[in-house]
């Protein structure tokens, strides 16, 4: 099991395969914005997204659109803010900002935004 | 079908279409001195008043940009293009087939043409600038800020000021944020601030082509806007003196300004600078009659294609670029734009007939509660056009635009003022608000709904403002 600063430090890739995205580690999701749609409910009965978390993987589901790379531009990226499946979710510094970049054949790059990416928490 | 394709066919169609009313009337316009008149009066040549029921389509567009992304975000987000089209065809099918009258079809696509030449250059321009305030927010820097960002709105407009400075305004407020700080940045950057010079706000330009002095705006409504910024800083300095936010992590500020995007401040230049390239203020500026646009418009719109290629890379990431604003603008404005001219063409008969009632006040609110809804640059000049009327003046004509400064201005001042500080009381007033809500919204920010902005920040915030400056200059007895 890769933890999310494991696979950010190693420069795994993350899949996508239509709306369903792949991601190689276990984690929280606390906030999503994918386009201009900010997702905060991420209940059994949310209609913008489904969260499956594994032992090793996060499957997410943006039920609102058929596929990625069509609502995610070139320079624009789905960002995320995930706390590590093990750490103290209550504790702000254990909340990792995260971009994914939808790019070809199936792979979403994942990066820790930098401070020149406006992601408000 | 991809979006980019469904959006290049549809606007491809509705302009194919507007283009062959173009050619239908083309030979019966006695040359180009007259299409120019008529997108300097906004007195279309009347053949037949529409019928009040062309006013459905206009009221239903309004009615769905309001409630679609708040009750139907999916459906609105998904046809909202195949929607303002569609309702926008009514009109023109209407005016072909029905009215048999071009004028105001071309006349508007013109002005369209111009609006979206404008805002897409300097979105894109703006776009590939990247500004960092590494300093710590308080809310009088803010207000600095803010104060800034209502001058510079005045040399490179509203629309340019707002995307230029909209990202480090986020960034240097992103730990403690809130939709106030969002919309105090619409009221002041992206509207009134730009009230002081013709290149601030569309309407304004729009009145120097047609004969307003250059420097008679900011001459003559100085003490207005300074009394209307003061005012509405002093609000934003209260409310956000009361935000406790704090940052969740600590930070050390270097005090620094950071600035990327040397070259696109160059293409910035060349977009203000190519305001003024048109047949009506320089006289050896070739017309591109019968096309609708003109050599300021091909350079706009080259200045997108170019901005954008020699952007940096980084930048443009580090910034998030994406057409996808500035698409939505074009395709709501598409509609807007069309659908609206019923509205303006009864409202510019019903303002000459009734002219010779009408008070300073009257003009300001009418043409302000207007401005809120409809686009404020046709609504300027059918209100400039019924209060010259009240002189048996001819707003096409130049001498006599300058004759009516001179006898009685406070009718353009009231006009004027109106038709720029009213376009903040909606997101759908004036073009850069839509696109501010949305490059905060894609940041993270949950900003208010349509009427959510008027009821709890317009409502209570401009309108006690704008009424004190009506009270201040527009009841007839003139303190200031």
């Amino acid at each position: 099991m890769k933890s999310v600063e494991e696979a950010i430090e190693n420069e795994a890739y993350g899949l996508y395969y239509g709306n369903r995205a792949l991601l190689p580690f276990p984690c929280f999701l606390l906030k999503v914005i994918i386009d201009d749609e900010i997702i905060m409910d991420f209940s059994a009965s949310s209609k913008a997204i489904i969260v499956n978390v594994f032992s090793d993987i996060t499957e997410i589901y943006f039920k609102q659109y058929q596929n990625l790379k069509d609502a995610v531009s070139k320079f624009e990226s789905i960002k995320l803010i995930v706390v590590e499946k093990d750490k103290d979710i209550f504790n702000f510094d254990n909340h990792i900002k995260i971009v994914l970049h939808v790019e070809d054949d199936h792979k979403l790059k994942i990066e820790k935004t930098d401070e020149d990416i406006l992601f408000i928490e | 079908m991809p979006g980019k394709y469904k959006f290049k066919i549809l606007l491809v169609a509705f302009i194919t279409i507007i283009m062959f009313c173009n050619k239908i009337f083309a030979g019966t316009l006695s040359g180009n001195s007259f299409i120019n008149t008529l997108a300097l009066s906004g007195n279309l040549p009347v053949k037949e008043l529409p019928s009040f029921f062309m006013l459905i389509p206009f009221v239903l567009l309004l009615v769905m940009i309001a409630t679609g992304p708040l009750f139907y975000k999916h459906f609105w987000e998904k046809h909202y293009p195949k929607i303002s089209i569609f309702l926008g065809l009514i009109i023109v099918v209407y005016y072909i087939f029905i009215l048999e009258n071009y004028y105001p079809l071309v006349h508007t696509l013109s002005e369209y043409i111009s609006f979206i030449a404008l805002l897409s250059s300097l979105f894109v321009a703006s776009g590939g600038i990247l500004i960092k305030v590494d300093r710590k927010s308080t809310p009088f820097a803010n207000v600095i800020f803010l104060l800034f960002g209502a001058v510079i709105s005045n040399i490179i407009g509203t629309t340019g000021a707002s995307m230029l400075l909209i990202r480090p305004y986020l960034r240097m407020n992103k730990d403690r944020i809130s939709p106030y700080h969002i919309i105090f940045f619409i009221f002041i950057v992206s509207n009134i601030g730009g009230a002081l010079t013709p290149i601030g706000d569309p309407p304004l330009f729009l009145g120097f082509l047609s004969g307003v002095p250059f420097f008679w705006v900011i001459k003559n409504v100085w003490a207005i806007w300074f009394i209307t910024i003061l005012l509405i800083l002093l609000a934003f300095y209260f409310f956000d003196l009361n935000n406790k936010k704090e940052s969740t992590k600590h930070v050390e500020y270097s005090g620094k300004i950071h600035f990327k995007g040397l070259r696109n401040l160059f293409y910035l230049a060349i977009i203000v600078v190519s305001v003024f390239i048109d047949p009506q203020v320089i006289t050896w500026v070739p017309s591109l009659y019968p096309l609708p646009f003109g050599i300021r418009e091909i350079i706009m719109f080259s200045v997108v294609f170019f901005s954008y290629k020699t952007a940096d890379m980084q930048v443009l990431k580090d910034n998030e670029f994406d057409f996808e604003p500035i698409k939505e603008v074009a395709y709501l404005f598409v509609g807007i734009f069309a659908t609206m001219i019923p509205a303006l063409q009864i409202i510019a008969e019903e303002a000459k007939v009734f002219g010779d009632k009408l008070s300073a006040g009257i003009f300001y609110w009418a043409s302000g509660g207007l401005s809120a809804v409809l686009d404020n640059t046709p609504t300027y000049m059918n209100f400039l056009s019924a209060a010259m009327g009240k002189y048996s003046l001819n707003v096409a004509n130049k001498a006599h635009v300058l004759k009516f400064v001179e006898v009685d201005d406070i009718y353009l001042k009231a006009i004027s003022v109106a038709a720029v500080f009213f376009g903040a009381m909606t997101y759908i007033g004036n073009g850069p608000n839509f696109m501010v809500k949305s490059i905060s919204e894609r940041a993270g920010i949950i900003m208010p709904s349509f009427f959510n902005y008027i009821i709890r920040y317009s409502v209570i915030i401009l309108l006690p403002i704008f009424t004190v400056i009506w009270l201040l200059f527009f009841t007839g007895r003139t303190i200031l």
